[in-house]
């Protein structure tokens, strides 16, 4: 057993250390560790420090502009971007199109999207979802009939984050109703310019605007938009869930939120007595302190296997199982540490024109909404339900 | 990165588990384990032939291991053979006590190995709880410098046929004082102890000891007088870390025997496994078994590190409680009646793995010390 980094390893951690202190600009850090929503401009000034680097796209082939970095490589940045506070690198073109077009798409596809990625000129959203689609994805309708170099599509999609800020999108389209729902599934580009798109804004129980709904009413996509074979789309849809679905465990984001906490408990009284002597307080933090510990190794034994050349299977299912309830458990003690706080949404009172003092600390000003935002973490990307069933699945072959 | 067991660590861990399934069969355990003596000396006997002994042991002292890593690998096959027989008790708590003391007392664990003693640490008393420093017997000196012993002791396992006791006892501070600690390892004949036995519910028998102005000599001490916690603390700790790992043996075994069952018992005409309720209960088990691995593992990368053992050590012992109980109720549940008998193998396994959380401190004992730490 040898559960240390190699030289190099430690040595590219230094470097992505102090790459991110000299360019994450304060500003957005102080947004990122106080849970205030960074803005879009935010985002595309931080991909292009990243993309200047070469780091936009890590684990790309140097051909199209990565550092081909291994699990251990892309763990090591995501956690130290985790704990520095850097914004999340929004995943829906590099993260996830790019590897089904790097595997399924034609050379030409290749050539035109990806570099674009990485400048930013596109900005991708995911069209996966529907009304009647969630879980069972694989019943969606929306339907794209070719008609000459054109596909016709016609239908809805929902759960969209960022569409707002999006000019691409790619989808699941229907185009058959032969033999199993799987078999009449196409992956397409789509232009959100398009004549026919209409976006609806999602507003979250939170109050935030993240995910929206997309009508699409006879719009004429290029039939070169395709990717791969029509009716494979379901083969390329689950090779990119596997690769949504890494990466989940957010350890570095959840001990980040655990200091957060802690010092808020420190300052917090109950009756007369800082909250962090409260017994059943300090046994609630401890218990979820030591469900982190041992997801970090969880999470460890799955990276090194991988490393060691077994496929990551379904254990990114314990992983996004543990990392997304642990995140949450978080959330929720966060909101019982504020006791009668816990009320006001800050950023509401704000806007509204408030202009007292603060009511309290910038941590604790959003952490009411975002417990309430983060009870999306085991809804999406495949619910707990459904990693459950893929465990049942392949782990315990029942 | 590499988490795997070294090439020879796991053929150890293969070959035991081997040895368990062809030769150390669960109904002739449990006739053993609830005999008058316990266990079953031919087993213990042919265990030892094995050199799991050996394996728990520095090799200063004649054996070839000793390590954390050695000793959490070799008491998760330990586990998964569900085996009684006393290798916690003689192959870690009394060696890693004895090991610490004077040429004489080293020699009794090389006699260990050699099947030419049994020694037994009486350590837990009846308000100790799981404390590793309350011990109220007493230790009094006496005007000729030798000492004296009275006091009682608890629930000690597989006394039965012991050959000398390793007695914590306090000459001064208060009973839960670190300070005052000694340790007097003495013959089990010496006049003064007397013996009550028990029979237990996950087998094995267990003594209440009393001490009444039993003598002893000062070359009988281990250690130093009344500083002997930190060899008492480093031993129990030895210990959670060994049962951790035996509660990971036991947990991959229930979950093969869950599993197995769930895949053939049928109802409303299909393998009850097809049952989505079920399905994500045993989903859940899954989850929470690689998290209580990870809590070990963890424990075992630090056990040598004095500033994060205990720490890292009550984080597993909790995590080990928690999951264990959650593991053996829902495994019974799962089993449905089957795993309300004595004939199969599951309730067994479900019974150990549940009174582990009452050995060295339950998962409410360490979450505190863990938040105290």
């Amino acid at each position: 057993m040898d559960l240390n980094f190699t030289k190099e390893q430690e040595n590219f951690q230094i470097e992505v250390r102090s790459f991110l202190s000299d360019n994450l600009e304060p500003q957005v850090i102080e947004k990122v560790k106080n849970g205030i929503p960074i803005t879009k401009e935010d985002s595309e000034r931080w991909h292009q420090k990243l993309n200047e680097k070469g780091w936009l796209a890590g684990t790309w082939p140097k051909q199209y502009g990565g550092q081909e970095w291994d699990v251990v490589e892309k763990f090591i940045f995501e956690e130290e971007c985790g704990s520095a506070g850097a914004p999340r690198i929004v995943p829906f073109g590099v993260g996830m199109l790019a590897p089904v077009l790097m595997k399924f798409g034609s050379q030409e596809q290749r050539d035109y999207w990806l570099p674009r990625m990485l400048t930013g000129e596109d900005w991708w959203c995911q069209g996966y979802s529907e009304p009647g689609s969630g879980s069972d994805l694989a019943s969606l309708k929306t339907s794209a009939v070719r008609d000459g170099d054109h596909y016709i599509v016609n239908g809805q999609k929902t759960w969209t984050t960022f569409a707002q800020h999006a000019n691409m999108i790619f989808c699941l389209v229907r185009t058959s109703n032969e033999g199993k729902p799987q078999e009449g599934i196409s992956f397409i580009l789509i232009d959100m310019n398009s004549p026919g798109i209409e976006v609806r804004p999602i507003i979250t129980l939170d109050g935030s605007h993240e995910v929206n709904e997309i009508f699409f009413s006879e719009v004429k996509v290029p039939a070169k938009n395709l990717v791969g074979e029509e009716n494979k789309g379901w083969t390329y849809a689950k090779y990119l869930l596997t690769h949504e679905r890494t990466g989940n465990a957010n350890v570095a984001v959840s001990k980040r939120k655990i200091q957060k906490l802690k010092k808020l408990a420190d300052d917090a009284n109950k009756n007369g007595q800082p909250l962090s002597n409260d017994p059943m307080f300090a046994s609630r933090l401890a218990q979820i302190e030591i469900d982190l510990q041992n997801l970090e190794i969880t999470n460890l034994r799955t990276l090194a296997s991988v490393e060691n050349g077994e496929a990551p299977g379904a254990e990114s299912s314990i992983i996004k199982i543990l990392g997304s309830e642990i995140e949450q458990d978080i959330d929720s003690l966060t909101r019982k540490s504020l006791g009668k706080r816990a009320f006001v949404n800050e950023p509401d009172a704000l806007s509204a024109g408030y202009n007292g003092a603060e009511v309290f600390p910038k941590a604790a000003a959003y952490a009411s909404g975002k417990y309430f935002n983060h009870r999306k973490k085991s809804i999406y990307a495949g619910s707990n339900e459904i990693q459950k069933n893929i465990i049942s699945k392949l782990m315990l072959n029942l | 990165m590499d988490f795997k067991p070294s090439p020879e660590r796991q053929i150890l861990f293969d070959t035991l588990k081997k040895y368990f399934e062809n030769e150390y069969s669960l109904s002739d355990r449990n006739i053993a384990a609830h005999s008058d003596l316990g266990y079953s000396k031919k087993a213990w006997e042919a265990m030892r032939d094995l050199g799991i002994l050996e394996s728990l042991i520095d090799p200063e002292l004649d054996g070839f291991g000793g390590t954390a890593l050695d000793i959490s690998t070799v008491f998760e096959a330990l586990g998964r053979g569900l085996v009684v027989e006393p290798f916690l008790e003689v192959g870690i708590l009394a060696a890693k006590v004895l090991s610490k003391g004077n040429d004489v007392q080293k020699s009794l664990v090389k006699k260990i190995l050699k099947n030419e003693c049994l020694p037994i640490l009486a350590h837990s008393e009846t308000d100790t709880e799981y404390s590793k420093s309350f011990v109220e017997t007493k230790l009094s000196v006496e005007a000729d410098g030798s000492y004296k012993i009275s006091g009682a002791k608890r629930m000690l396992k597989h006394v039965t046929e012991a050959t000398h006791f390793l007695v914590t006892c306090r000459n001064t501070g208060d009973a839960s004082s670190e300070e005052g600690i000694s340790i007097a390892c003495i013959p089990t004949d010496r006049e003064g102890i007397k013996i009550d036995s028990f029979a237990t519910i996950d087998g094995g028998r267990v003594s209440d000891l009393t001490f009444t102005n039993v003598s002893i000599s000062s070359e009988e001490l281990v250690g130093e007088l009344g500083m002997s916690y930190s060899i008492v603390s480093h031993a129990i700790d030895t210990g959670i870390l060994a049962i951790c790992s035996e509660a990971l043996g036991i947990m991959e075994r229930i979950k093969e025997l869950t599993l197995e069952y769930l895949k053939t018992r049928k109802q409303f005409g299909v393998p009850i496994g097809k049952f989505q309720a079920i399905q994500h209960r045993m989903a859940q088990l899954l989850v929470e078994i690689e998290q209580a691995r990870s809590s070990v593992i963890n424990a075992t990368i630090y056990f040598d590190d004095e500033t994060e053992r205990e720490k890292t050590i009550s984080a597993a012992k909790f995590s080990i409680g928690k999951i264990g109980t959650l593991v053996a109720e829902e495994s019974i549940q799962l089993h449905g009646g089957m795993g309300m008998t004595w004939e199969y193998d599951l309730g067994h396994y479900a019974k150990r793995l549940v009174l582990i959380d009452h050995e060295f401190g339950d998962e409410d004992f360490h979450l505190q010390k863990y938040i105290s730490l």
